[in-house]
Order: C-alpha cells, then structure tokens, then sequence
C-alpha cells in the first residue's frame, strides 16, 4: 500500500505545535505524586491486612491447640459442662457435650478457613488491581 | 524503570503523543491532553512490566490508543458532518488553528479507522507496526486504511 502524497503533505504541515511543554511536564508530575501516594497508602493497608491475619492466625492456633488439649485431658465420661436443673432436654445436651462441643469447634476451624481464604484472595485481587489509581 | 527515566523518555515523546491524540481528538486540546494524562499515568503504573526494547514509543502509543478507544467507547461511537461542523463552530478557541478542515473531515470516521489513518499519515508507522501496536492482522488495518483514506479524500475534495 502506498501512502496518498496529498494526505501526507496535509498531515504534515497541519501538525501541532506544543508551547506549554513545561506546564504539562508539571501536571503530569504531580498526577504521578498523587499515583505514588496512594500506591504506598495501597501498600501500608496491605501490611497490615497481612500482620493482622498472621496474628489472628496464631491466636486462632494457639487456642484451637489450648481447646482439644483440653477435650483430649478431661476423661471421657465425665461432661464438659452441667446445669444446675436436670431437665430431659438439658440432660441431653449434657450427656452430648463432648460431640457438641467438638462439633462447634469443627465449625469454627472451618469457618476460619473459609476467611483466611477470602483474606488471601482479597489481597491478590488488591495487588492485581491497580486500576482505581487512574 | 525508575520514575526519573519514565520522566525522561516521556519528556522525549511528549509532543509525538500529544499530537497523535490531538489528531484523534479531531482538534481538541483539551481532551486531547487529559488523554495523554490518563495514557501517561497508566503507562506509569505498568512500566515495571516494560521491558526497554527501544520501542518505548510503540509502547506508550499502544497504551494512549487504548485509552482513546475506552474513552471513544464510553462517549459516543460515531459523529455526522453536522455534529462536526457544530463542534468545530463552538470552539473558538481551536478556530485559531489551520488544521479545522483535517479534524473536521477526521471526526467523521470511526475511532478505528481515524486511529490507523493517523497512525499511518501522522506518527509514520507503517502497516505491520500498527497492526502490532492496534492487536489487528495487517490486512484489517489496510482496510481501516483504504476505507479512511477515500472518505477523507471525498471530503477534503483532494
């Protein structure tokens, strides 16, 4: 394909001119400070996001370990907790404590996966996103 | 790239952008120079994935055509002569420049077309270079070209 002479030659001495070079070098300096501020605000709120869930992390470790020490300790056919008032139905529960008790627990943990994995999605999407900054 | 050599080699390739998206704005500074902000702070946040090639101006005219077309995309797709002629009319401002009947002529094609007929005419790439830097097969982009041309040619009376 060859290029139309008439429309080149009108392209070319129709080109434009830029007098305000500086002012625009300016604008765009101080768009890109704004960028970096947020970009290291963007960081810092990754940081912490992530020192809170290794400590919550720990916390949830050390307690879950602290919890079935103690439902592997305590004898097997003695109940975890009493009532006061023997009732059918809180004897029930009385006599279940050692299922029920370990039952919340397995919710628990696997409630606690379930948001350590929408934490870590989180904070890829966070980092894969930088969209919002312009 | 650090920010001080993005600086420099925008400094260097400042006025070949502004002036392709001037064209593709059809004269209009204004939009035109928001766009090579917007291009430049994109481009800004992804230069940790460019690799320095010596193509930092494909790069950065990929990335400002891009940000034209999203923008073309979120505006209207396609203006008549009317709606030109009345554009052209309400800026007195660009009324000093002597490139109206270009950009007027210009603002009748489709953002597609008037990108590889600037492309081609304005920046000086050839057909393979803008097929790379549009993400199109050379021979959509000599269509685009052919198409472009006989309809500026038609309206410029050239």
């Amino acid at each position: 394909m060859t290029k139309d002479k008439a429309l080149e030659e009108l392209f070319l001495t129709q080109k434009p001119h830029f007098d305000d070079k500086a002012e625009f070098m300016v604008r765009l300096t101080k768009r890109l400070d704004a960028v970096e501020y947020i970009r290291q605000y963007q960081e810092a709120t990754l940081r912490r996001y992530k020192m809170a869930m290794v400590v919550t992390f720990v916390v949830g470790i050390i307690s879950g370990a602290v919890t079935i020490g103690f439902l592997l300790s305590t004898p097997v056919d003695v109940p975890l907790f009493t009532f006061q008032v023997q009732t059918g139905s809180l004897l029930w529960l009385m006599q279940n404590s050692r299922i029920i008790v370990s039952t919340a627990l397995a919710l628990l943990i696997t409630l606690g996966i379930i948001s350590i994995y929408n934490n870590i999605q989180d904070i890829r999407s966070f980092r894969q996103s930088p969209a919002f900054l312009s | 790239m650090t920010r001080e050599v993005f600086i420099t080699y925008v400094e260097q390739e400042q006025e070949a952008l502004r002036s392709f998206l001037f064209a593709l704005c059809c004269g209009n500074k204004d939009e035109a120079d928001d766009l090579a902000q917007d291009a430049l702070v994109k481009a800004y946040l992804s230069c940790a994935g460019y690799q320095d090639k010596g193509k930092f101006r494909s790069w950065l005219f990929k990335i400002a055509h891009n940000t034209f077309l999203n923008h073309k995309a979120s505006c209207r797709t396609m203006e008549s002569i009317d709606d030109a002629k009345a554009f052209i009319s309400n800026n007195a401002a660009d009324d000093s420049f002597e490139h109206q009947d270009l950009y007027l002529a210009l603002r009748t094609l489709p953002p597609k077309e008037r990108s590889a007929i600037t492309f081609y005419y304005l920046s000086g790439y050839d057909i393979k270079e803008i097929a790379s830097i549009t993400d199109t097969s050379t021979d959509a982009v000599k269509k685009q070209l052919s198409r472009g041309r006989d309809k500026l040619k038609e309206i410029l009376k050239i």
